[in-house]
C-alpha cells in the first residue's frame, strides 16, 4: 500500500516537471525522423528486395532497427530521469523524511522503480506504436517485433533499476546520472575487446548487455538473456534498498 | 497500582554523526499531553534527537520506546504515532498545497473519506484555503513552515515532533503557533519543540531539557515564572561551553 502511494507521488512528480516532457518529446520526435528515414529507404529498396528469397522485410528494416535506436536513447535518456529519484530527495532531507513516516526501504524504492517503469514503459509503447501504425499496409513479423519490444522492455527495466541503484549511493544527481550512464555503457562494451580479438565466448560475452539484447532484437528469445536482465534488476533494486536502510545508521 | 506509561522514552540513546559524538547516553521521558521544550545551542544535539525520535535515525546505542514498543525494531510505529517537521520543512517544490497533503496522507495510509477529511481539517486550522493550488517552490518561509505543521499534524499523531518550527514565522504567525501548540496538548497529544528562543519554551512549554555537546545537563518541569531562572541556566551552561 504504501509502495503505491510512493508509486503515485512519484508519478505526479514525474508528470508535472518538464524534465520529463522535454526528454519524452525530443526523443519522440528524433525517433519519428528517424522512422521516416528508414521507411523511405525501405519503400526505395522495396522492389528489389522482393526479388530476393528470404529477403529482410519492414520488420527487419524499419519497426527493429528504430528500436535499437530507442536503446541507444534510452542509455542517456534513464539515467537522467532516475538521477534524483533517491539522491535528489536525498540533498532536500525528504529521504529522511519518508523514512520517519516508518516506510520500509524496500517500498520506497519499489515505488520510485515502479514510476520510472510506467514512463518508461509509455514511451516505449509510443514507439513501437510509429511502425505498427503502417501495419495495414505492409507486412509485419509480429513474432519478431513481440521479441523486440520485449528485449527493449528488459533493457529499460533494468536501466531504470541500474539509474535508481546509482542514485540511491550517489550524493548528487549528477553524480548519479554520470554513473548510470558510464556503468550501462560499460556493461554494453564490456566484451569489445574479447570479441575484436575474435573470442564470442565466455564469461565477459556472457557480462556485456550487448549479447542479451541482439538475440532479442533478432526475433530469439532465450531464457538466459530474459534471467541476465531480471538478474541485474533484482540485484540493482537490492543494492539500493540496502543503500536506502543504511540511511538510518549512516544518517 | 501501575503509572501510566509515558508515550516516549528515549534509554540512554547515542549517536555519533560526521565522526563527532552528537547525542550521548540521552535519557528522557514524555507523557501524552505534555509540552517538552529542547533547548540548546547550534550543534548542541537538538536535531539529531529529533530525527532519532522521529525515526529518520537509529540511535548507535541505548532504545527509543514509543508508546512501550522499541522504534528501531518497530519503525511502522512512527508512521501511526509520530508527525514530524523536521528545521527545514522538506517539500517537493513543483507539487501543490493540496497535492502536499494528499500524498502525505496517502503515504500515512489515509485513503478516500478519511483523507479528505484530514486534509479539509488541516486547510482549515491552518488557514491554507488561498494556497491549495500554489506550488510549494513559490511559498514564502512562512508558508513553507505551515504546510510542513500540516502535513505533521494531517494523521492526528500521538506525538508532534517540532524541530525549530517558529523559524521564519512573523509574530501573528508565532502566536498562532503557539496556541496550535497548546490545543494540541490539550487534546492529549505530546510535543517536542526544538528550539533556542527562551521565550518559546517558557510560552508554551511544561518542561524543558537543555542539551550541551549532546549530553542532557537540565530537565525540569517549568512554569511561567521561570523564564529568568531558566535563562540564567541556560547561558551558564552556553557559556560554559564557550570557556571550555
Amino acid at each position: 500500500m504504501s509502495a503505491l502511494a510512493v508509486t503515485r507521488l512519484e508519478l505526479r512528480r514525474l508528470f508535472v516537471r518538464p524534465l520529463a516532457w522535454v526528454l519524452g518529446a525530443l526523443t519522440l520526435a528524433w525517433l519519428a525522423w528517424n522512422f521516416t528515414l528508414m521507411l523511405g529507404s525501405f519503400l526505395a529498396a522495396q522492389i528489389r528486395l522482393a526479388a530476393l528469397p528470404d529477403g529482410p522485410g519492414y520488420t527487419d528494416l524499419v519497426a527493429v532497427p528504430l528500436l535499437a535506436k530507442l536503446a541507444e536513447l534510452a542509455f542517456l535518456v534513464v539515467p537522467l530521469l532516475s538521477m534524483s529519484a533517491l539522491a535528489g530527495e536525498r540533498r532536500e532531507g525528504r529521504l529522511a523524511l519518508l523514512l520517519g513516516m516508518g516506510l520500509k526501504p524496500s517500498r520506497i524504492v519499489l515505488g520510485k522503480y515502479v514510476a520510472l517503469l510506467v514512463w518508461l514503459l509509455a514511451w516505449l509503447a509510443l514507439v513501437v506504436a510509429m511502425p505498427v501504425a503502417l501495419a495495414h499496409a505492409t507486412a509485419i513479423d509480429w513474432g519478431k517485433l513481440a521479441a523486440a519490444a520485449l528485449g527493449m522492455a528488459l533493457l529499460l527495466a533494468s536501466l531504470a533499476a541500474l539509474g535508481l541503484a546509482c542514485s540511491a549511493f550517489a550524493s548528487h544527481p549528477a553524480i548519479a546520472a554520470a554513473a548510470a550512464l558510464v556503468i550501462t555503457l560499460g556493461l554494453w562494451a564490456v566484451n569489445l575487446g574479447a570479441r575484436m580479438a575474435g573470442v564470442d565466448d565466455g564469461a565477459l560475452n556472457w557480462l556485456a548487455m550487448s549479447s542479451h539484447l541482439q538475440p532479442l532484437l533478432r526475433g530469439l528469445v532465450a531464457s538466459p538473456d530474459v534471467v541476465w536482465f531480471v538478474l541485474l534488476t533484482v540485484v540493482s533494486l537490492a543494492l539500493a534498498t540496502r543503500r536506502v536502510a543504511a540511511e538510518r545508521e549512516r544518517g | 497500582m501501575t503509572l501510566p506509561q509515558p508515550l516516549l522514552k528515549l534509554e540512554q540513546a547515542s549517536r555519533r554523526r560526521a565522526g563527532r559524538t552528537a547525542v550521548q547516553d540521552l535519557t528522557l521521558a514524555l507523557e501524552r499531553g505534555q509540552v517538552l521544550g529542547l533547548l540548546g545551542v547550534n550543534g548542541a544535539g537538538k536535531s539529531t534527537t529529533l530525527s532519532m525520535v522521529a525515526g529518520a535515525l537509529a540511535p548507535d546505542s541505548g532504545r527509543i520506546l514509543l508508546d512501550g514498543e522499541d522504534l528501531a525494531e518497530h519503525p511502522a510505529l512512527a508512521r501511526r504515532l509520530v508527525g514530524w517537521l523536521p528545521e527545514r520543512a522538506p517539500l517537493w517544490q513543483e507539487l501543490t498545497v493540496g497535492e502536499h497533503l494528499d500524498a502525505h496522507g496517502r503515504l500515512r495510509g489515509l485513503k478516500g473519506a478519511a483523507l479528505k477529511q484530514a486534509r479539509a481539517r488541516m486547510v482549515e486550522r491552518l488557514e491554507l484555503a488561498p494556497l491549495e493550488r500554489r506550488l510549494a517552490g513559490v511559498l514564502s518561509q512562512g508558508q513553507r513552515q505551515r504546510l510542513g505543521l500540516a502535513c505533521a499534524l494531517l494523521h492526528q499523531p500521538a506525538l508532534l515532533v517540532l524541530d525549530e518550527p517558529g523559524n521564519a514565522l512573523d509574530p501573528v504567525q508565532v502566536a498562532a503557533l503557539r496556541t496550535l501548540i497548546r490545543d494540541e496538548a490539550a487534546a492529549g497529544t505530546a510535543v517536542i519543540l526544538s528550539t533556542h528562543v527562551l521565550a518559546e519554551v517558557t510560552a508554551v512549554c511544561d518542561r524543558v531539557a537543555i542539551l550541551h555537546d549532546g549530553a542532557l545537563r537540565h530537565e525540569g518541569m517549568l512554569t511561567s515564572a521561570d523564564h529568568a531562572a531558566l535563562e540564567q541556566h541556560f547561558f551558564a551552561i552556553a557559556t560554559a561551553r564557550a570557556a571550555a
